[in-house]
């Protein structure tokens, strides 16, 4: 199971394994790892095996975030408001890898309902870094980052609203690929803000994402902003050349001068970041550093907070435990309501709520709700005049590996540096994003990000693939750190 | 005291027409049985998504077009955020920042008055799961969650509850129309709320406004119209005008009167936003067109055509309008160059008698306006009787048959001078008595022998021409 | 002088149905001075008055709307399966009174 999508798919077809044998070997793993690091929801012990076809995911096992639908088995947004829910229907992206033969052997735990940055807030408790457990995931799509580093399967199923694909895989040492917004369809992914929630898929590989993507995409009926990419095809477009790409970074982010009071594991994953910069330079592309206004920088956490918190306020206005979750046995329905809500949201998303009540009041809104949404504009904006010249955006991820546990506190912190924040610009806009591992700061995985303009992913996967051939850690495997 | 004017406003809620529901794929339509017509969105499983149905859309621009509403460039909606337990989202979807129409004004007619009525906007949105409600608990039915409502608000605009109840008849009957809802208000396809304010007469600002929940007929309508302005203007005055307070209340049907729900003060705060999960779908010069080209003509026009241009009466334009069936009906017998006037007696009371007796529709008659053409023509040929031709009025339809099949020698109108002629003479030969009874005064005996020359000919006697030649032998 | 009151934060909460323990609100209380501080960083870019909000991720693409088709609807039992409470084909819930 440490091996990648083709190389499983060629050992199935040659009959060197079977398709039984990657599921039993794959639940095997699944229960070690949820052992010893408290990923999953839910092991699908009667998962069975799929006949191999052409398809190359076929016959292969992989993991699904839980705030996906998938029916027949328990999905629950890692929150106790949907302890019990078990749905009737498939959400799209993941009927499409059923229909391809992949076989679904876990539900992965996530920052409830996906709002959170740190894999600790699941209903099951926190997930720990497969690196290193007194360390985080990040969130949300800890658990599906997880089980991919440690080698349960060679993909999982995460979905991103602010960096809950990219930062994790940073965390953990692997690929995180979110596509532009709208090429893989929402429906049955619970949402948490619907206009920056985007699906995407945790990998070992670049050409990995790309498989699992070209199996998902698609116009769905079922999703109006969904569009048809049948243009588009992400493997094929992996050429290994980019001479003449031009890409560029960020001087308010990336200078180590913007940090005074930087420390060593910061100095460390900023001078990693350029030497990679220079593996850039070296396959023939250009790289170049651009100057962005610090005070736009500055707003992208809150507009992300004022945004985010607003719509997911909305959006989780139906879990009141009339049609589903566990129903209070208040005697008035109101009060009903509110029980199954008071008891059922941690408080961590509670405040997260109590943010979006506040901003969206009618008094607030204009200045809060409203003029977040012109930053936002602005923002993406900026970005888009930017890749009229620029093939794609790159930044380091974080401000180095992942966070140990107890440095957990979800809240949003003024000090908080624009290099925590800034995968937030690729929800705003809709970008196609993708982390890539990035090699280690202090023996722990960091990782790298490149983000292009909307519709452009064949190019942004295939500088991230060029990229990744050059350093050595496609496919790793977490080890924990002794 | 001045002299008081009262200043009324509507928002009409009216569920349209489709197949399937506006924002989901489930079946748009009535059912006794619970949660027959259901799609996973309608009860709001996590992880459904909205999706805008093109029909829905339409018909809201055809209103907007009809109500000389500004069209927006972009179609979106908006989320109005509430708790209610027959609410599963949490919030509806409709339109806030956008509306389908905007600024729109048409002229209605009032006790044969013409008065414009200003429209504030009108939107698409959609509707809510039902509740019934038993001893100590209420069962969801969510059949009617995501039914497509088009809600249209007018500005204040009305002085009293007819001019009120007149602009719902002629936007149901505009609905009717347009054939975007059946509008019956039976059936709760139409439900109302009402604003009320009373002002001087020479005032300038508006008084305080109080709002109506809830009516769900056009009686209820007039009712709460007719009993809140009474109530504010008792309270006025006694000088008590200060206790009219800007709040909600419902019409309670019972007791006749309104009943406070809430204060302005509560009022809820909808927290409206865009919906991001429908994307701004542009809506095309090129579709507005296409729309406009669907769109009927309407009853007051034609009315005012049939008045003016065929020489109607007001009342017989008007039973012929109150149905666009009907009055598509009428024009059809037009276009076939039917004289107007005896197109509109044969529909008005022939047809209009038969079908309401029977429980049809008008397009159900199988005497269409070419047979009845077929049947007028003979009538103006003189080859059949009133009387006969509503007989074959009714054989046609309940034999369905063609009208040329019952003009037949047998009993085809003898119009002959000569035929007719030789058959009163005959008559006349074998009632001598009569005659003479006729000559010594008693004229009343004339109905007699035109009873013979019935009874002779079997009611085919042409009865003007008989009594013609009865005239003449008699002299 | 704190902007933010207790009562407050419990209206925010009220207003979507949720309750807070006396801790959680303090948990709140604590921050929103800093969360409204941080925030409000939105409003420190000049000129935006004239921005139209950003209220779709992507305002690029054409789209369809759906043909105006029925299709089946959902069966019942799957429909009421996860419902606390049920009475013959519906959902049951404590008696609402306006």
């Amino acid at each position: 199971m440490d091996k990648s999508i083709k190389e499983l798919h060629e050992l199935l077809k040659s009959g060197q394994i079977t398709s039984e044998d990657l599921v039993k070997e794959s639940l095997k793993k699944s229960h070690e790892i949820e052992d010893k690091y408290n990923a999953f929801v839910t092991i699908c012990d009667d998962a069975t095996e799929k006949e191999v076809t052409d398809s190359l995911v076929s016959g292969i096992p992989f993991g699904v975030k839980d705030n996906y639908s998938t029916k027949d088995v328990l999905s629950t947004g890692s929150s106790n408001t949907l302890k019990n829910y078990v749905p009737f229907y498939t959400a799209t992206v993941v009927q499409k890898l059923f229909d391809a033969g992949a076989i679904m052997v876990n539900k992965t735990a996530l920052d409830e309902f996906g709002m959170g940055g740190t894999g600790t807030t699941c209903h099951t408790g926190p997930v720990l870094n497969p690196w290193d457990k007194t360390r985080m995931c990040a969130g949300s799509s800890a658990g599906s980052a997880c089980a991919v580093a440690a080698g349960v399967y060679p993909f999982a199923l995460g979905s991103d609203t602010g960096d809950s694909i990219r930062k994790p895989a940073a965390y953990c040492g692997i690929v995180g690929y979110k596509p532009t917004y709208g090429m893989l369809s929402r429906y049955g992914l619970f949402p948490f803000a619907s206009s920056l929630d985007h699906c995407g898929v945790l990998t070992r590989s670049v050409e990995d994402a790309a498989i699992v993507c070209d199996i998902m995409k698609g116009k769905d009926e079922c999703d109006m902003t969904s569009w048809d990419s049948s243009h588009i095809h992400l493997q094929e477009s992996l050429t290994g050349d980019i001479k003449g790409k031009k890409l560029f970074y960020i001087k308010e982010i990336c200078d180590l001068e913007n940090y005074p009071n930087a420390n060593e594991e910061l100095k460390a994953h900023l001078e990693n970041f350029n030497k990679t910069l220079d593996l850039l330079k070296e396959a023939g592309a250009i790289v170049e550093k651009i100057s962005i206004d610090q005070r736009l920088l500055n707003a992208i956490a809150s507009v992300y907070v004022v945004i985010s918190c607003a719509e997911a306020t909305s959006n989780m206005s139906n879990l009141t435990g009339i049609i589903f979750g566990p129903r209070s046995d208040k005697q008035d329905v109101f009060e009903m309501m509110k029980d199954h809500r008071t008891l059922g949201f941690s408080p961590l998303i509670k405040r997260r709520f109590i943010i979006g009540s506040y901003v969206l009041q009618k008094e607030n809104q204009e200045r809060y709700f409203r003029n977040a949404a012109r930053v936002r504009r602005l923002i993406v904006d900026k970005m888009k005049e930017l890749f009229k010249t620029y093939d794609a955006l790159i930044l380091p991820v974080s401000s180095g590996p992942a966070k140990k546990l107890d440095e957990d506190k979800d809240i949003i912190d003024k000090n908080t540096s624009v290099l925590e924040e800034h995968l937030q610009i690729g929800n705003f806009g809709g970008f196609p994003s993708i982390t890539i591992p990035n090699g280690f700061v202090n023996d722990l995985p960091v990782g790298v990000n490149l983000t292009g303009n909307c519709y452009d992913d064949e190019n942004v996967l295939n500088i991230a693939y060029t990229l990744e051939s050059m350093m050595p850690y496609k496919g790793q495997i977490a080890k924990e750190r002794e | 005291m001045k002299k008081q004017i009262a200043v009324i406003g509507l928002e009409m809620h009216c569920e349209l027409k489709s197949n399937s529901k506006v924002f989901s794929s489930a079946r748009n339509s009535y059912s006794e049985i619970p949660n027959t017509n259901i799609a996973p969105l309608d009860m709001a499983f996590p992880g459904t998504l909205p999706v805008v149905n093109k029909k829905c859309v339409e018909d809201a621009l055809k209103m907007s077009i009809v109500l000389n509403c500004k069209q927006p460039e972009y179609m979106f909606f908006d989320r109005k955020n509430y708790y209610y337990p027959d609410l599963p989202k949490g919030y509806q979807i409709t339109q806030m920042t956008n509306p389908v129409g905007t600024c729109g004004k048409i002229e209605i007619e009032v006790n044969d008055q013409l008065i414009p009525v200003h429209i504030h906007d009108i939107h698409l949105e959609e509707d809510s799961a039902s509740l019934d409600h038993f001893f100590d608990t209420s069962n969801i039915d969510y059949n009617r969650s995501g039914i497509p409502l088009l809600e249209l608000v007018t500005e204040p605009c009305f002085h009293s509850a007819n001019e009120a109840v007149a602009f719902l008849e002629h936007m149901r009957r505009v609905y009717q129309y347009c054939d975007i809802s059946e509008a019956d208000t039976k059936k709760g396809q139409i439900r109302c709320d009402v604003n009320v304010s009373i002002m001087d007469e020479d005032a300038t600002e508006l008084g305080t406004k109080v709002e109506i929940k809830n009516v769900n007929s056009f009686g209820g309508v007039h009712d709460a119209i007719v009993y809140e302005i009474e109530r504010q203007m008792k309270l006025k005055e006694e000088g008590r005008y200060n206790e009219v307070e800007q709040e909600t209340r419902r019409w309670d049907e019972e007791t006749a009167s309104t009943i406070r729900m809430r204060s302005k003060v509560d009022a809820i705060d909808y927290k409206y936003f865009v919906e991001p999960n429908i994307p701004k779908y542009k809506i095309s010069k090129e579709w507005i067109e296409e729309i406009k080209g669907k769109i009927p003509r309407l009853h007051l026009e034609r009315k005012q055509d049939y008045i003016n241009n065929y020489g109607l009466s007001s009342y017989d334009a008007e039973i012929l309008v109150k149905d666009k069936e009907i009055s598509d009906y009428f024009e059809e017998c037009l276009a076939l160059e039917i004289d107007a006037k005896s197109a509109s007696n044969w529909i008005t009371t022939q047809i209009l008698g038969y079908i309401n007796k029977n429980s049809l529709t008008i397009n159900d008659l199988y005497l269409n306006p070419k047979r009845l053409k077929d049947l007028i023509d003979e009538l103006n040929k003189g080859s059949i009787s009133t009387k006969q031709a509503k007989e074959i009025f009714l054989k046609v339809i309940e034999e369905k048959k063609e009208v040329k099949d019952f003009i037949n020698k047998d009993n085809a109108q003898i119009s002959n001078k000569d035929e007719l002629t030789k058959i009163i003479d005959e008559i006349l030969a074998n009632n001598q008595s009569q005659i003479e009874e006729y000559k010594n005064g008693r004229t009343n005996i004339f109905d007699y022998f035109v009873g013979q020359v019935m009874k002779q000919t079997r009611g085919k006697a042409n009865p003007v021409l008989t009594k013609e030649i009865l005239t003449e032998k008699l002299k | 002088m704190n902007k933010f009151t207790k009562e407050m934060v419990d209206d925010y909460a009220e207003k979507l149905l949720i309750g807070l323990t006396d801790e959680e609100n303090k948990m709140v209380l604590d921050e929103f001075e800093e969360i409204d501080r941080n925030i409000d960083l939105i409003n420190e870019i000049p000129n935006i008055s004239e921005v139209t909000p950003m209220t779709h991720t992507l305002d690029d693409f054409t789209f369809e709307l759906r043909p105006d088709e029925a299709k089946e609807s959902i069966p019942i039992e799957e429909a009421l399966k996860n419902a606390g409470a049920t009475d013959g084909r519906e959902i049951e819930v404590p008696k609402v009174v306006n």
